[in-house]
């Protein structure tokens, strides 16, 4: 926070469906290089608020800004073009596609063949089972190895800014560690990460930063260690 | 093996039962008609495909697989190998080619062969119309998942296209093509616009009412389209300016003068085949490279999954106007080609039953498979034809036979890879897969 000029900015960000008054006004940053987690309970609006970055659907009010460039008002494509790359909640690979196809995919907007051939050794060598999977069917994957997929078609995209939602949903626990272990390795090298997680103990973990949210606001925030320290929020959101 | 195959023989023979199982006679004398069961053909039948059917399976042996640690391999049986070469060139990928341009040389000699009557080319040049207007709908449907139930609306706008410009302004033909594409894609994409939001049911219900607009409008804009009464004697294609007629009308010259041969009505049944047979090869190609270009990848993937295709930086937008355009476009060229081929049209060929035959013959041929589709619309034109014998309970037994077919075999007849995974994801074989232990995976 304390950068001149984050990589990611929100400011006072207001985003509606329909009616519905989803984010009331939130404020964060992400300077480059981070790895910032957004935790809260359901239906808090942390995923609205990754969504709202993503341009699905585009804020009602309030500034968005990459790189010091106003996103907000842009389609998706426009934003994933600038550099953001979204992992949704829920995986959303393609499921009657290979794996290869599906990282072939995370490609589209490159025409760099060498720059991509080097990328995805890196992603087979960050998810080895990928590698040994890449005709089959992305759909006929377990759980964990499409999680695996979502993230490693997202990286080959060479985003600035990795979004992640909820990547540790409906894994087991020893599945979602290794998950974690490999957030932490693609932050290392280089990417800017916004973690959306429920699992919260986990993403503090890793995480140097976090914002907690409920009901469409952002009630605290603060470095990771503060945040597992304050009693208000273990007891609202780390079990006691 | 042979209970498979004799499972497959059973399931044919019963498909096959109400098209050629039985035959309805007039008696002389009497009212009504007597169906008389043609046991003798069931039987050949049933033992005809039980023999194919083994002996496919004994070939299917040589396909080439991976062996557990990677390397290409082919797996050798008893039969001599030349046996498995022809199996190979129709089975492989890469060997497809030989296959489909011996099969086109076949087509473009059919008219020439003797024994051929007019109207069984007339059938078949139908039947191509409907090979470009079920692959272009294959494109909305197939490849971008759009449900789209309207889509006569645009073929009725490439028809009437043809015949407006003629009337109006003398076109030509082959002026007029490219103008009914073009208009035809303008409506797609004017479609387009108000369901970018909608999928499945509600798009369907949007597009059927765009279909019926169409016609409506058709019919009752007298003074401009000529309302029920229709658009007639539009003139056929010229061949480099050639007509096909007796006389020629002035200033132009006729086919058989120019060659200074005898007239003959066969020439011109020819020429619209060869036309139509063209039109359709093109079409197969043009769609099938799309299919695997950077357009068509952003097409599948908006199938597969919207948001994640969003994500992927696609303009879903500008991927689902281009669908709509680009496969009303098509419909827009089979228009045309209708126009000229029936010389006559009014809204009536427009109607709703065209819209579901269309989407028959793609759901038919297996969703995104241009092979599939182009045989489903051979097949959907060709079968009600050969079923003429049975006089009104034709589409009664055509029905049965679709029915049927989407009972047995609901990814269609030659299914694109990805279907099958959808509908028998326990057959291991059609996967494709590399390693079998995908099976053991759990399923999401």
């Amino acid at each position: 926070m304390s950068k001149a000029s984050p990589l990611l900015a929100l400011e006072d960000v207001h985003t509606f469906y329909g009616r519905v008054h989803a984010l009331k006004g939130i404020s964060l940053t992400i300077a480059k290089g981070e790895i910032v987690a957004l935790i809260g309970a359901n239906g808090a609006g942390k995923s609205t608020a990754l969504m709202t970055i993503c341009g699905r659907p585009n804020s009602g009010s309030g500034r968005i800004l990459f790189r010091g460039e106003e996103i907000n008002s842009l389609d998706t494509d426009r934003i994933v073009r600038l550099g953001i790359s979204l992992v949704p909640e829920g995986r959303h690979i393609f499921p009657r596609m290979t794996v290869r196809e599906n990282l072939d995919l995370g490609t589209y907007l490159r025409s760099d063949h060498i720059e991509i051939a080097r990328d995805l050794d890196q992603v087979f060598d960050l998810f080895p089972l990928l590698k040994e999977r890449t005709k089959q069917l992305a759909g006929t994957l377990s759980g964990g190895e499409q999680q695996m997929l979502a993230i490693a078609r997202a990286l080959m995209s060479r985003p600035r800014l990795l979004l992640l939602d909820e990547p540790s949903m409906g894994l087991a626990p020893l599945l979602v560690k290794q998950i974690f272990s490999i957030i932490a390795e693609i932050n290392r090298s280089g990417t800017t990460i916004l973690l959306v997680e429920q699992n919260a103990f986990m993403a503090l973990k890793i995480a140097a930063r976090a914002y907690v949210m409920a009901t469409g606001l952002i009630t605290h925030s603060g470095s990771s260690s503060q945040i597992l320290l304050d009693d208000t929020i273990r007891a609202a959101y780390l079990g006691g | 093996m042979f209970l498979l195959a004799l499972r497959d023989a059973c399931w044919l023979t019963l498909l096959a039962f109400p098209l050629i199982g039985f035959d309805l006679v007039q008696k002389y004398g009497e009212t009504g008609k007597e169906i008389i069961f043609e046991w003798q053909a069931i039987g050949t039948i049933f033992i005809g495909i039980l023999l194919i059917r083994l002996a496919a399976g004994f070939f299917k042996r040589y396909r080439i697989y991976r062996c557990p640690e990677g390397r290409l391999q082919e797996a050798k049986l008893g039969i001599s190998n030349i046996v498995s070469k022809v199996y190979r060139l129709f089975d492989h990928r890469l060997h497809q080619r030989p296959a489909l341009v011996t099969l086109f040389a076949l087509a473009v000699a059919l008219p020439f062969l003797p024994r051929v009557s007019n109207a069984a080319l007339d059938v078949l040049t139908l039947a191509f119309i409907y090979v470009v207007l079920g692959l272009g709908l294959n494109i909305v449907v197939g490849l971008a998942g759009l449900l789209d139930l309207g889509y006569v609306g645009f073929y009725a706008v490439g028809a009437y296209g043809y015949g407006l410009l003629y009337q109006y302004w003398g076109w030509s033909f082959w002026q007029a093509l490219p103008a009914c594409g073009m208009i035809a894609a303008l409506f797609g994409v004017v479609l387009g616009f108000p369901v970018l939001r909608l999928r499945g049911d509600y798009l369907a219900i949007v597009t059927l009412g765009f279909g019926e607009i169409i016609r409506i409008i058709l019919n009752n804009w007298d003074s401009f389209t000529n309302g029920p009464n229709g658009i007639s004697s539009i003139p056929r294609p010229t061949l480099m300016g050639l007509e096909f007629s007796r006389q020629a009308k002035e200033g132009a010259t006729t086919f058989h003068d120019f060659l200074n041969i005898e007239y003959s009505s066969n020439h011109k049944q020819i020429f619209m085949y060869l036309l139509l047979l063209s039109m359709a090869v093109f079409t197969m190609f043009v769609v099938e490279r799309l299919q695997h270009s950077r357009l068509g990848r952003a097409w599948i993937a908006m199938r597969e999954d919207e948001t994640a295709c969003a994500a992927m930086g696609i303009n879903t937008t500008l991927a689902k106007l281009s669908a709509f355009g680009l496969g009303a476009c098509w419909a827009g060229f089979a228009g045309g080609f209708f126009a000229a081929r029936q010389g006559f049209i009014n809204p009536e060929s427009f109607t709703f039953i065209e819209s579901a035959t269309i989407l028959a013959i793609v759901v038919l041929g297996g969703m995104g498979s241009t092979v599939g589709v182009t045989i489903a619309a051979l097949a959907v034109v060709i079968i009600p034809e050969l079923a003429r014998g049975f006089s009104q309970y034709r589409m009664i037994i055509f029905a049965v036979a679709l029915v049927a077919l989407m009972l047995f075999k609901p990814e269609g007849l030659l299914p694109a890879k990805r279907r099958m995974y959808e509908l028998h994801p326990d057959d291991p074989n059609d996967l494709n897969h590399e390693n079998q232990s995908v099976l053991e995976v759990t399923r999401q």
